[in-house]
């Protein structure tokens, strides 16, 4: 026989796995062979604290094996182990430094295993593994650390939020940034806000009152971080949750399907009941009401002290170490603030004088931080001096065509949220630029004139108004809004419910013989609240859906932003004839659903109805089909969502030269996969489930040699012989193959 | 069918006559097989040749960095050597290297896997002057204790013979050294699996894990070795005849007027003020120094004789070579016992 090969370990006997697995199913019996490794583990940790440094591998058995063995029987003697998590933090906390790598991990994994037990409480843990994971310089150590520490946070959160450990944690990361602000160490404060954050644990304020606070450190990274944090934090929230309700979808007619076919066993069991029950969860999950999540701006407390701070620390101040980059991310907060929240800081207009040249990098960045930046409140002649000096700079017969689009876009965006800003004569002078023979060019121009028949007709030229606006101006129901007015504010879509209600009352009117346009609101009204009271359970799912109001002054700003790009110039005229008569049934509409809000008290039902009713609404905008556009609706971007470099630069691409070509093939190529028949589709996707091919397949593919034989033998076969065979196969066919398929 | 004609075409490919070009180098054939090759060589640039034999110093050293290699054998022999060249050094002549130096590496070798690794350790640890064994009694002794709860029973037993040859070499020491005392004691009862009532009992399997095949003898030397260490902690002092002699040695020192002197001089001993533990870790009450008899025989009384009466009752019922160990136990408690406190 050959000679078995024996590990050390084997040798001695000592095999710690072994007496584990026995102290586990029962801890009584065992408890002296427990308390000599607990003596061992004693020993052993003496000798590592007399010297930390040198080398713990002693003889067969390792400090770190023992630590490994008792945090995991640690639960069967809670007394003779109760100083044990206190001896585990001292080590790490004393001697992280030095520590061997392989140690240091157990010891932070065995925490990790006692906190599992429950054997220190989870505020405990993370005070010990918060402040190594700042101050170490081992990066796997601390990418363990901050593993560890999120997951911990996660699982403490996992079943309620826990308040108590979240404000304390907290509190610890506002003083980590608030403590020292030239340090990096903030940078763990802000990687672990913004994950708790990414995954819904930390919703509230105090979470962003730490970003806050990190944006106004000193220290470049960690000012970058809590920046972006307000940039993108939000949308890394929505595309997570996107994420999580996309992933592991699992099928489970698929999985109950294979459990009838495959062998049965306890395990393929469990994962069809595993499978059963998170597809079940979900299900409740997705009936639950949507949590309100606010964004990160909206929590923010005193934006305008935040925005004022950080402009005058980060930009203002000549001393800021900031590079470009880094400045334009602090600029596009600042902006974005001033915009959201209507904010007044002057000295910004001015800071972007400096900037708006073409020949300043990514201009086009700085450009959209101004339209950002401008509002309604802000006082046109702030604006206007930038808007001269960007007309001055980039929109030129002589500048290229690049350039003038997007000087031209960006005056579009600034006039769309203060449309006071701009005089007459530069108007008349921009919108000249839409007979350029440049595409890029001339859209942009088509845009800014658009806009102007909108907000300020009076300000272009005569023949350049159109008819809709010409006609709104004679009939003086259209007129320049002054500084600071205000729209009227109404409910959304309540137009459209006021109709619905009409339509099915003259339908019910009808069919009780009744004129169409009888009176019966109060017993509809009651039929509502009595169907709302009886459906309950039903419709709360239609109406748990959070759905943003828009103040009116949001919509106009958005709504002018790219309402104009597509649409075709040629259809204009026509589109205008639409609108306008639009807009007088608009006005008497205007006047009755005035009436339906005050007049009558909407039910649940009627909520319910009218949320319907605008969602339908905004997909009908959206079809190619729509040919009106109904003011102060349909809008594509919401007022939340930042304005980029790329809306700036905008059409500049069409601008740009012809493309060659190889460019134009290979743009063509991008999408598109290479074109594949049928079939060949058909056995892709055969052979990526795992399927074999069918007989007839084979029987197509087999090799013309081999079927030779059975050829020729077929022509001298007797009569007999031949009768013998098609009856052989008639039986087969129907006994279904060669063994049989009836499932006997 | 197609195949065949593609088949076909290729074949014929292979009977193609290669054209030949001016300036080029000729086609490979398509069986050409690259027989080149490359090799890296080992280059020793110098090698440690000398004319003369390494000294007898230089080759101690050597061996002692040998002791942490992975072959048995090669830390056995390494041993070996020590041993011999310790054993066989001229006499009153210094050891080559000093033994704090010697120490740190052999003391993982009390954990050594190896039976023969062990055993040659001992006799080296033998060899070595008490005196010099005296000062590192503190190192030793926290290795040894790993070694008697060691899951091994080999192990074990041989950690509880350094133990005792320990004992024998600086006994005053091991047990007034830091934790040398209530830790020991504590190592020597889950040894003998003594510790609690339930596991005294004889029907109760005692020192069940590890290797079981170390019924009678290993338990005679745990005991012998606790009857030492007892005797050595607590046992009646034997020096009572002695202090006469050394006082009046002292008095001679000194001349007429001045008395006691000696007792206010800056002591003899090594690490005088260890009980200070001005830079270690603060120590709990297992940790403890006790420096005297008094206070051992205080926490012996307390925290250790019910269980070793009881132990003992349980060794002497067993009866055979094991209940001959337990009465020399016996007989060192029951003289600890009627000594008391002191006189």
């Amino acid at each position: 026989m050959v000679k078995r090969k024996i590990g050390a370990l084997e040798k001695v006997e000592a095999d710690l796995p072994n007496l584990q697995h026995k102290i586990r199913r029962d801890p009584k019996s065992y408890i002296e062979d427990f308390r000599a490794q607990h003596y061992q583990y004693e020993s052993h940790r003496e000798i590592f604290m007399a010297a930390p440094s040198a080398a713990t591998d002693t003889g067969v058995i390792s400090l770190r094996d023992l630590i490994d063995f008792i945090s995991h029987v640690a639960d069967c003697y809670p007394e003779i182990l109760k100083d044990f998590p206190q001896q585990l933090i001292d080590m790490l906390m004393q001697h992280h430094l030095v520590l061997e790598p392989e140690l240091r991990e157990k010891i932070v994994g065995s925490l990790m295993l006692l906190r599992k037990k429950e054997l220190i409480d989870s505020a405990r843990l993370l005070h010990t593994l918060f402040p190594i994971l700042i101050s170490t310089p081992s990066k796997t150590l601390r990418a363990l650390l901050f593993q560890k520490i999120l997951s911990e946070l996660r699982s403490a959160n996992s079943k309620t939020i826990n308040h108590k450990l979240n404000r304390t944690m907290q509190t610890v990361l506002f003083n980590l940034v608030t403590s020292d602000r030239t340090s990096s160490k903030g940078v763990w404060a802000i990687k672990l806000t913004r994950e708790l954050w990414k995954r819904q644990i930390w919703t509230d304020a105090k979470a962003v009152e730490i970003m806050k606070e990190a944006s106004l450190s000193e220290h470049e990274k960690v000012i970058v971080g809590g920046v972006r944090f307000f940039l993108g934090g939000d949308k890394e929230r929505e595309e997570m949750e996107d994420e999580s309700s996309d992933d592991d979808a699992v099928d489970v007619g698929r999985v109950r399907h294979q459990l009838g076919i495959n062998k049965k066993t306890k395990k393929k069991a469990r994962v069809a009941q595993k499978a059963i029950a998170t597809v079940k969860k979900k299900e409740r999950k997705k009936n639950q009401p949507h949590p309100l999540n606010f964004s990160a701006l909206h929590l923010l407390h005193d934006p305008q002290g935040f925005a004022e701070s950080l402009f005058s620390k980060h930009l203002q101040n000549t001393k800021a170490k900031l590079n470009l980059e880094q400045k334009l991310f602090v600029l596009q907060l600042v902006s974005r603030l001033v915009g959201l929240h209507q904010l007044h800081i002057m000295p910004l207009y001015s800071y972007f004088q400096k900037y708006l040249t073409p020949r300043q990098p990514s201009v086009t960045s700085f450009l959209a931080s101004l339209a950002q930046a401008s509002h309604e409140l802000v006082p046109p002649d702030v604006l206007e001096p930038l808007i001269q000096k960007i007309a001055n700079e980039f929109v030129s017969e002589a500048s290229a065509a690049e350039v003038a689009t997007a000087g031209m876009n960006a005056i579009r965006e600034v006039c769309a949220r203060q449309p006071l800003a701009m005089n007459e004569a530069l108007l008349q002078d921009l919108v000249m630029y839409k007979k350029s023979k440049d595409k890029g060019v001339m859209m942009a121009a088509k845009g800014l004139l658009s806009l102007y028949r909108d907000v300020g007709a009076q300000m272009l030229k005569r023949r350049d108004r159109g008819k809709d606006a010409s006609m709104g101006l004679r009939s003086g129901e259209k007129e320049e809004k002054r500084f600071g007015q205000q729209e009227l504010g109404g409910i959304e879509g309540l137009e459209l419910l006021e109709k619905w209600k009409e339509e099915e009352r003259r339908k019910k009117n009808l069919e009780k013989g009744l004129p169409s346009d009888a009176e019966d609101d109060e017993e509809e009204d009651e039929d509502n609240w009595a169907a709302w009271n009886v459906e309950d359970d039903e419709d709360s799912d239609d109406s748990g859906d959070w759905i943003n109001v828009q103040s009116d002054v949001e919509i106009d700003l958005s709504d002018s932003d790219d309402d104009n790009d597509k649409a075709r110039p040629s259809k204009k005229a026509k589109q205008d004839g639409d609108e306008t008569k639009k807009k007088a049934d608009a006005e008497q509409e205007q006047q009755k659903l005035s009436t339906l809000a005050t007049t009558r008290i909407l039910t649940p039902a009627d909520l319910a109805k009218l949320a319907e009713l605008r969602a339908q609404a905004s997909v009908e905008s959206l079809m190619p089909g729509a040919k009106s556009r109904r003011p102060g609706q349909t809008t594509t971007r919401h007022a939340d969502d930042p304005l980029t470099a790329e809306e700036i630069e905008g059409l500049a691409a069409l601008s740009a030269g012809k493309a060659t070509r190889e460019e134009r093939i290979a743009h063509a190529r991008e999408g598109k996969t290479e074109h594949k028949s049928k079939e060949a589709r058909r056995k892709e996707r055969k052979q990526e489930q795992g399927k074999s091919t069918t007989n007839r397949e084979k029987a197509r593919k087999k090799n013309f040699l081999m079927t030779l034989g059975k050829a020729k033998s077929k022509n001298k076969r007797s009569l007999i012989e031949t009768r013998a065979v098609l009856k052989a196969h008639h039986d087969r066919q129907k006994r279904g193959g060669k063994r049989g398929n009836m499932g006997m | 069918m197609g195949n065949s004609t593609k088949r076909k075409k290729e074949k014929q490919k292979d009977f193609k006559k290669p054209k030949l070009k001016v300036g080029k180098a000729k086609a490979k054939p398509d069986n050409f097989t690259d027989t080149s090759f490359r090799s890296k060589a080992v280059v020793l640039t110098q090698q440690s040749l000398h004319l003369s034999a390494p000294s007898l110093n230089s080759q101690f050293s050597h061996h002692l960095s040998l002791l942490s290699v992975k072959s048995d054998s090669q830390r056995r022999d390494s041993l070996a050597h020590l041993t011999t060249s310790i054993a066989s050094r001229p006499v009153n002549s210094p050891l080559p290297q000093p033994v704090s130096v010697i120490l740190p590496s052999l003391l993982p070798l009390i954990l050594d896997a190896s039976n023969a690794v062990r055993t040659q350790l001992l006799k080296l640890l033998r060899t070595l002057p008490r005196s010099d064994v005296e000062d590192h009694v503190s190192q030793l002794l926290p290795y040894v204790r790993a070694g008697m709860t060691h899951l091994a029973a080999d192990i074990r037993v041989s950690a509880v013979e350094v133990l005792s040859w320990m004992v024998d070499a600086a006994g005053e020491q091991v047990v007034s050294s830091a934790g040398g005392w209530i830790k020991t004691l504590n190592c020597f009862f889950s040894v003998l699996g003594w510790h609690t009532e339930e596991s005294a009992r004889w029907s109760s399997s005692r020192a069940s894990f590890g290797k079981s095949g170390s019924q009678g003898r290993p338990m005679v030397k745990v005991l012998g070795a606790l009857a030492e260490f007892l005797n050595a902690g607590v046992g009646q002092p034997t020096t009572a005849g002695d202090d006469p002699l050394d006082s009046d040695d002292e008095s001679a020192d000194w001349p007429f007027p001045l008395c006691q002197t000696s007792q206010h001089m800056v002591s003899q001993s090594s690490a005088a003020y260890a009980y200070l533990n001005l830079f270690g870790q603060p120590r709990d009450e297992e940790g403890e120094m006790y420096e005297t008899r008094e206070d051992r025989y205080r926490v012996f009384t307390s925290r250790f004789l019910p269980a070793i009466e009881r132990g003992l009752k349980s060794a002497r019922e067993e009866g055979g070579e094991l209940g001959r160990a337990s009465s020399a136990v016996s007989k060192v408690v029951k003289e600890a016992v009627s000594y008391g406190l002191g006189p």
